[in-house]
């Protein structure tokens, strides 16, 4: 009995070190953007560095938003994201209904390209969207890069869908049917309220999609008015003197919209992140 | 007959209900990948010059040894960084499954990465690799463990450590996670079963732990190798592919090739040749794990 009190002590200090151990590796890069954030110019570049800086100030913040077009970047973000979150959800939420509840030809098909899709190379697509888009005038606009980023969620955030439509029991429908729904008051009025937090699931991975895309917002948007906040802070690096404080402080800036969703909506990023995952 | 007109009415409602989905996919996916597969054959910039070339550019890449040797760094780099979020999302989906004070404290710190956008994680790597003033370097010195700055992205198999750690740091989130809820789903009664059998904590593990998580393994290694083997953006931002070609990854190689040569077409054949690679490594990989299950 003794013996067993011990060990299992042990065991539980071990995974407290560990934890600590692992948590400091996640945690020193986020940390050191916040210190770098809150210093002043000098002191990013004086010796020896220093975790809590000296002057501790929220210039930078104020200097991003005013001396460099994040301010348009991050609407440009919102937009962009919003947009095709909306899009995606709608979507992906009568087609995640459709798949589970009716049998139609070509269903298997449709289903095993939603995987596959998934194995293409995001730059396999990118010169073609960017014959695409110049063809039709949209290189340079929100509704040109929503529509690539809805072509880049729809997929996962279907499968998603459909695996949540089928844990709703298909005699609710039925029930529903009876009590004299029309078919589609099924779907609006009983069964998609249902699937709500399977939605906000969606919602978020589709959020998380646009809001972090680099690649083709790089590639498929040249004027400065137009750029998103990922893209605007790796190109600071192209710059001959990076304002170390200042980029981390956009960096921050960048960041937070999520963490903020995520610290309220954590079970549903989590559920997001292992939808069909582990049900298969 | 009443049957067979509900069954008709029943089909066009189903293909209402994807007729938005099928649209963006036939729209934006299948028309885009034609299209790239039109390109692949041109010698173009897609401007003035639309030469056709049949199968030419096919023929000058895999002939060409650049190809090779990208491929095999992507390879490289597609293991050593899903490899490292396996054993960290191993250690850690097990740790994160016990039942002790503050679990979820770490369970938030722990999942940040997976927030973070790429392009940011790339300049908060950059800035601590920064060879005078970041963090790295000072760190390293003041232990003496260096005795003079490294400059990490400037040096061949240094940057491609530094790219590898970025990514791992990145992705391992998304694992933990996902063989979390592995856990979580398996039925305690099994565990309950072995401790009366006398089961040793291995034999647990070996028995129960693994074949449970099976599906989820598969599944998490699957679009992790998939993910990663495509992957672009941290390589891009942290060193364009450098230096030399040290991190040159096929996405960057694509990149390069189409908006920095403007060999349109040659960007998409190789483009085209990835996605064959990888849906053969997920066919073989399909059919690994089902010879596995018939055991």
């Amino acid at each position: 009995m003794q013996m067993t009190e011990t060990n299992s002590k042990l065991k539980s200090m071990v995974t407290y070190i560990v934890l600590i151990c692992l948590s400091a590796f996640v945690l020193v890069p986020i940390l050191w953007m916040v210190s770098t954030a809150i210093k002043t110019e000098a002191e990013t570049f004086s010796l020896p560095l220093r975790w809590i800086p000296e002057n501790p100030s929220l210039q930078a913040f104020k200097r991003i938003i005013v001396e460099y077009p994040f301010g348009t970047q991050l609407l440009n973000s919102f937009i962009n994201a919003t947009a095709s979150t909306v899009a995606t959800l709608i979507c992906a939420t009568l087609a995640g209904y459709g798949i589970t509840r009716f049998n139609f030809k070509g269903k298997k098909v449709f289903m095993s390209f939603l995987l596959v899709s998934q194995m293409f190379p995001a730059v396999m697509l990118l010169v073609p969207f960017y014959t695409i888009l110049r063809r039709f005038n949209l290189i340079n606009s929100h509704a040109g890069i929503v529509f690539v980023f809805i072509s880049m969620s729809l997929s996962f955030s279907t499968w998603m869908m459909s695996s949540f439509f089928n844990d709703i029991p298909r005699s609710l429908d039925e029930a529903a049917t009876i009590d004299g729904c029309s078919r589609f008051q099924v779907f609006y009025k009983v069964i998609m309220p249902l699937t709500l937090p399977g939605m906000i699931s969606v919602a978020i991975y589709a959020f998380i999609m646009g809001w972090n895309d680099f690649l083709f917002s790089s590639t498929l948007i040249t004027q400065d008015k137009m750029k998103t906040l990922t893209v605007g802070i790796a190109e600071f690096s192209g710059q001959y003197n990076v304002l170390w404080n200042d980029l981390m402080a956009a960096s921050i800036v960048a960041s937070i919209p999520l963490i903020i969703l995520f610290a309220f909506l954590q079970k549903y990023f989590i559920s997001g992140m292992t939808a069909g995952a582990v049900k298969q | 007959m009443d049957i067979n007109l509900i069954k008709k009415k029943r089909f066009n409602h189903g293909y209402l209900y994807i007729l938005p989905t099928l649209f963006f996919m036939v729209g934006l996916i299948i028309y885009p990948l034609g299209r790239g597969l039109y390109i692949s054959s041109y010698k173009t910039d897609l401007i003035k010059r639309w030469d056709f070339v049949g199968l030419e550019n096919y023929i000058s890449i895999l002939t060409n040894k650049q190809f090779y040797s990208s491929i095999l760094l992507t390879v490289r780099f597609t293991i050593i960084v899903v490899a490292g979020h396996f054993i960290l999302g191993f250690i850690l989906s097990h740790l994160l499954n016990k039942k002790i004070k503050g679990i979820a404290f770490f369970r938030a710190i722990l999942i940040l990465p997976w927030i973070i956008p790429e392009s940011v994680i790339a300049m908060i790597f950059k800035w601590l690799l920064n060879p005078l003033y970041g963090l790295v370097n000072q760190t390293l010195m003041s232990f003496s463990i260096i005795s003079e700055p490294v400059s990490w992205l400037g040096n061949g198999s240094f940057a491609f450590v530094a790219v590898v750690m970025a990514c791992i740091w990145k992705g391992f989130p998304m694992i933990m996670v996902m063989l979390l809820a592995g856990l979580q789903s398996i039925n305690q009664d099994l565990y309950e079963a072995a401790d009366i059998d006398g089961a040793t904590g291995i034999r647990k593990f070996i028995h129960i732990t693994i074949p449970s998580l099976k599906g989820v393994i598969y599944t998490a290694l699957i679009l992790d190798l998939i993910w990663w083997f495509k992957h672009y953006t941290i390589v891009w931002v942290l060193t364009q592919g450098g230096p030399g070609a040290a991190t040159s990854l096929i996405s960057i190689d694509i990149y390069k090739r189409s908006f920095e040569y403007f060999e349109f077409g040659a960007g998409s054949a190789v483009a085209i040749i990835v996605f064959t690679i990888i849906y053969v490594i997920k066919f073989l990989m399909e059919r690994g794990f089902k010879i596995n299950a018939d055991d």
